[in-house]
């Protein structure tokens, strides 16, 4: 129970066995023990707590430490206090797989979930793996029937491969009501995290990539003279026109957009994508990749030839830095654009923390945010035709990370309800905020994490924050996101296609349009040999066709 | 002397082994089969779905396996009574190659005719040849046997960079212990150091010490993993770095024990340092090289780690090595069908590669020593 909580009770005059009667009806009912307060003090008890873990470490005091996450697991350690007694779970030991990311993911995880074990008795084993590693050990899992970890960090793409095969464990409906579910962002609601009906997942991230730029560059008097690109044609344009320039920053090139020219296990496909959806994702059509009557891939028509024609055109003019056909995204993001390289990247919302909270950023005062770029011109795949109208479409990149339980605790009801319990306590709305404002991984991705007074209040640059947010918001809630498919095996499309393009970029094709040609023939293979009809089918439920 | 007498300095016991024992020995043995391949019939047909009993996994076979490999064992000593006992020397080891080698060697060659891609519901399917045609036209295969026949052949080099190594340091120089264990400190690191420590840091472009070097040498904008000549020089520098002290180590050993008295003889027939080198001391080495050049040849066909974490196989696929594309194919895209075939491929053409180079190389030695 929480100590604010504990101290209004006392308050009220409640004696210390009535606290805890209170607490164990409230885990019997599975009902909170916040729920027989008065709706002010719930309240005041959540805005204590996100005020208070706001300020661990505070903003602009270097990153978080092992230390400050497990403060803040403690002090978010509420609403399981009020569903699961003390030592509950003693004797249960589960396993968690995620991912080791900069350090972070699980590292958090394991600072955020030590107090919730000293409570609840319970022992967690880790699985770390490297951004890299995640698909072939979760895929080998599932084939070999060697699912050996009791929680899993997944994206929602793979839940076509877990969900899809009957891995995964229902959450109880309990587990929804702690960690207020409708808070969530409209496109993270069902369908995504539910299969057949059933409701697997509990959101951690939300993804879309944003722009991010740096705003030394734009405006008068900068070295562009320009304002921030609207288009990628634009985006182009300025790249261009910042070859042989120098960085006010850093004083060393000057560089424009930075596109990632290596792959990165399949997660840079991601960033082709960006530019394609501008040209690709049209209004009235919610396909993008594929053809849902027979999924046959688009990846070669007109759209996404020229968004690769238009790196070439930057590879052609000598844009990038010296390097780059070596860069994967991670390099772009952290490397360079944090670094003070190049000055326009699109990424994962976490750029935005950390451009203010790491240590090792150094753009955190000239930095910027907004939509994936739109184009002056969209293709139209049903008219087979270009139509010359401006079109946005951000890029709803992996739809975000989420903890799932799996079937492995569905026998032992102590164990499941200790499996839940920790992915809720990981999925818990404070605990939310905190990872969306600091380094971890995750970006904002619930209505409460756009109050822009509390992240004042925290420390932070109201215009930065306005700025960072509402760029998440306004490409969450755009009309025409382009959302990925969750279906089985799209990283093996996304994996091929980054070993053509690299071959493209490396200019080994005769033209873009023959290196989309050789992408297009490996993706069909690949469709063929997962199953087309049923690919076919779970396109279509993706898209809700 | 009879045959038992002359056997006594070995047996310790003179069998007298009875029927019934003879029997029982035979009993389990025949058991143990047919348990093993009764339970692998049952599991097969269950599989199949020819029947409708079995078990929830083939762990029961695996079982039947240990079960037989046992009985074998004891039947021996029952049947054979102190001739099996030798047998039992040599037998477990035997069983741990067929079980660790042989038998997923013979799984592998059977999942390569398949059609088996981890996210299809439908798992494996026989698809006979179609792997093998897939391969044929398969550019990022041959473009990695190429890449690995270049980094196989740059070994001549490292050779002789090797060698002019192990002579410095047989020579008489200042801190020769010192140089050796310097020279030697290379080989003790794994080479996914050698690819964040130098291929990720020290080579970074903006603030990586060998960039700011070089820049100060005059080169403005130094990258070097951008060209596929100068990245597939860079991967074969790192590796190079790493596997050069291997090969010295081996040729100093060699040089520490050749004979000083041959060396003398030739000096006093008046030859000349280069001619003690090249008619002398070359020659004598030459065993010793070869073995070192051919475990060599076998450390750079595995060659992936570098690679995988420092290029990804690009620019372009120039730095690509059959490892690290079976590693994509594999991993990325959970193709374990086509996979497994470009292994085995890989394989096979290892296997003639080193037969065909061995022969040529004992064809040097012996022409080179007179031997033979």
């Amino acid at each position: 129970m929480k100590v604010d909580i504990y101290e209004i009770l006392m308050a009220k005059q409640a004696s210390r066995r009535d606290v805890l009667r209170g607490t164990a009806v409230a885990a019997l009912g599975a009902t909170t023990a916040l729920a027989g307060l008065p709706k002010s003090a719930q309240a005041d008890s959540h805005v204590n707590v996100r005020e208070a873990i706001l300020q661990i470490p505070g903003v602009g005091k270097g990153s978080p430490t092992d230390a400050d996450w497990q403060k803040v697991g403690e002090l978010c350690l509420g609403a399981t206090k009020a569903s699961v007694q003390e030592g509950e779970f003693e004797g249960v030991e589960l396993t968690f797989m995620g991912l080791n990311n900069q350090n972070l993911h699980n590292f958090l995880f394991r600072g955020f979930l030590k107090p919730w074990e000293a409570y609840t008795g319970a022992k967690i084993n880790w699985i770390d793996l490297a951004q890299a590693d995640y698909n072939a050990r979760l895929q080998q899992a599932i084939a070999t029937g060697t699912v050996d970890f009791d929680i899993i960090e997944m994206g929602a793409p793979f839940e076509g491969d877990t969900a899809g095969k009957g891995l995964l464990d229902e959450m109880p409906g309990w587990v929804e009501t702690q960690i207020e579910e409708d808070d969530l962002v409209g496109y993270l609601k069902p369908p995504v995290g539910t299969w057949d009906g059933k409701k697997y997942r509990i959101t951690i991230d939300g993804d879309c990539h944003t722009f991010a730029y740096r705003t030394d560059y734009f405006g008068e008097g900068s070295i562009t003279g320009m304002e921030v690109p609207k288009t990628w044609q634009e985006v182009n344009a300025v790249s261009k026109e910042l070859v042989g320039k120098e960085d006010p920053l850093t004083g060393l090139p000057a560089h424009g957009y930075l596109d990632p020219l290596k792959g990165w296990g399949g997660f840079g496909f991601y960033f082709i994508e960006n530019r394609a959806a501008a040209y690709a994702k049209h209004p009235d059509d919610p396909a993008w990749l594929f053809d849902p009557d027979t999924m046959k891939p688009r990846v070669n028509n007109p759209a996404w030839v020229q968004a690769i024609q238009d790196v070439l055109d930057l590879i052609e003019a000598n844009a990038y830095p010296a390097d780059q056909i070596n860069a994967d995204p991670g390099t772009t993001g952290f490397q360079q654009f944090l670094a003070g390289t190049g000055s326009m990247l699109m990424w994962w919302g976490d750029i935005g923390s950390n451009a203010r909270t790491s240590d090792t950023s150094v753009v955190g005062d000239v930095v910027g945010f907004g939509i994936n770029p739109g184009s002056d011109r969209v293709y139209n795949s049903k008219s087979g035709a270009w139509e010359e109208t401006y079109n946005e479409a951000p890029n709803m990149a992996y739809i975000g990370w989420g903890i799932y339980v799996t079937k492995r605790v569905s026998g032992d009801e102590k164990k499941r309800k200790a499996a839940w319990s920790a992915a809720a306590h990981l999925g818990g709305k404070d605990i939310s905020l905190w990872c969306s404002a600091y380094p971890s991984g995750f970006q904002p991705y619930r209505n409460s994490h756009f109050i822009y007074d509390e992240w004042e209040a925290a420390g932070y640059d109201r215009a930065f924050i306005e700025d960072y947010l509402g760029s998440n918001a306004d490409s969450y809630n755009h009309p025409n996101a382009a959302i990925e498919p969750r279906i089985p095996g799209i990283f093996q499309y996304y994996s091929v296609a980054e070993d053509e393009l690299a071959k493209i970029y490396a200019g080994q094709y005769g033209s873009a349009q023959e290196g989309a040609d050789a992408i297009a023939a490996a993706w069909e293979k690949i469709t063929e040999q997962i199953g087309r009809d049923s690919q076919i089918a779970l396109y279509k439920a993706s898209l809700g066709l | 002397m009879s045959a038992a007498e002359g056997d006594l300095l070995h047996t310790v016991d003179a069998d007298n082994i009875s029927d019934s024992r003879i029997r029982l020995g035979k009993l389990l043995l025949w058991g143990s089969v047919v348990l093993m391949f009764g339970l692998f019939a049952i599991q097969a047909l269950f599989d199949a779905g020819a029947i409708s009993f079995g078990f929830e996994n083939w762990r029961p076979v695996l079982f039947g396996y240990f079960i037989w490999a046992l009985a074998l064992c004891v039947s021996r000593v029952l049947i054979y009574g102190e001739q099996g006992k030798r047998s039992l020397f040599v037998l477990p080891a035997a069983l741990f190659v067929i079980s660790m080698v042989v038998f997923p060697l013979v799984f592998a060659l059977w999942i390569s005719f398949s059609d088996w891609n981890l996210a299809s519901l439908t798992g494996r399917k026989f698809n006979g040849l179609d792997n093998v045609r897939q391969m044929m036209s398969d550019p990022f295969y041959w473009n990695a046997l190429y890449n690995m026949l270049i980094y196989t052949v740059v070994i001549l080099i490292e050779y002789a960079i090797a060698f002019g190594l192990a002579l410095v340091l047989n020579a008489n120089i200042v801190g020769r212990k010192f140089w050796r264990v310097t020279f030697l400190l290379p080989l003790m690191l794994s080479p996914v150091a050698v690819s964040w420590m130098i291929g990720k840091s020290m080579l970074e472009i903006r603030f990586g010490p060998i960039s700011r070097f070089v820049r100060w040498l005059g080169w403005e904008n130094p990258s070097f993993f951008s060209s596929p000549e100068l990245a597939k020089f860079m991967i074969m520098a790192m590796d190079a770095w790493t596997f050069i002290p291997f090969m010295m180590i081996m040729i100093l050993a060699g040089l520490q024990a050749m004979p000083k008295e041959v060396l003398e003889a030739a000096e006093v027939d008046g030859a000349t340092p280069w001619q003690r080198f090249w008619e002398v001391t070359f020659p004598l080495m030459l065993p010793v090289s070869i073995t070192a050049v051919m475990i060599r040849i076998i450390f750079k066909l595995k060659l992936a780690d570098i690679i995988i974490n420092v290029t990804s196989g690009g620019p372009g696929g120039a730095t690509d090595s059959v490892t690290s594309f079976i590693f994509r194919e594999y991993r990325d895209r959970s193709n374990v069908g086509y996979g497994t075939l470009l292994a085995i491929v890989y394989l096979v053409i290892i296997v003639i590669f080193m037969t065909v180079v061995l022969k040529i190389s004992d064809r040097i030695v012996r022409r080179a020593t007179g031997a033979g």
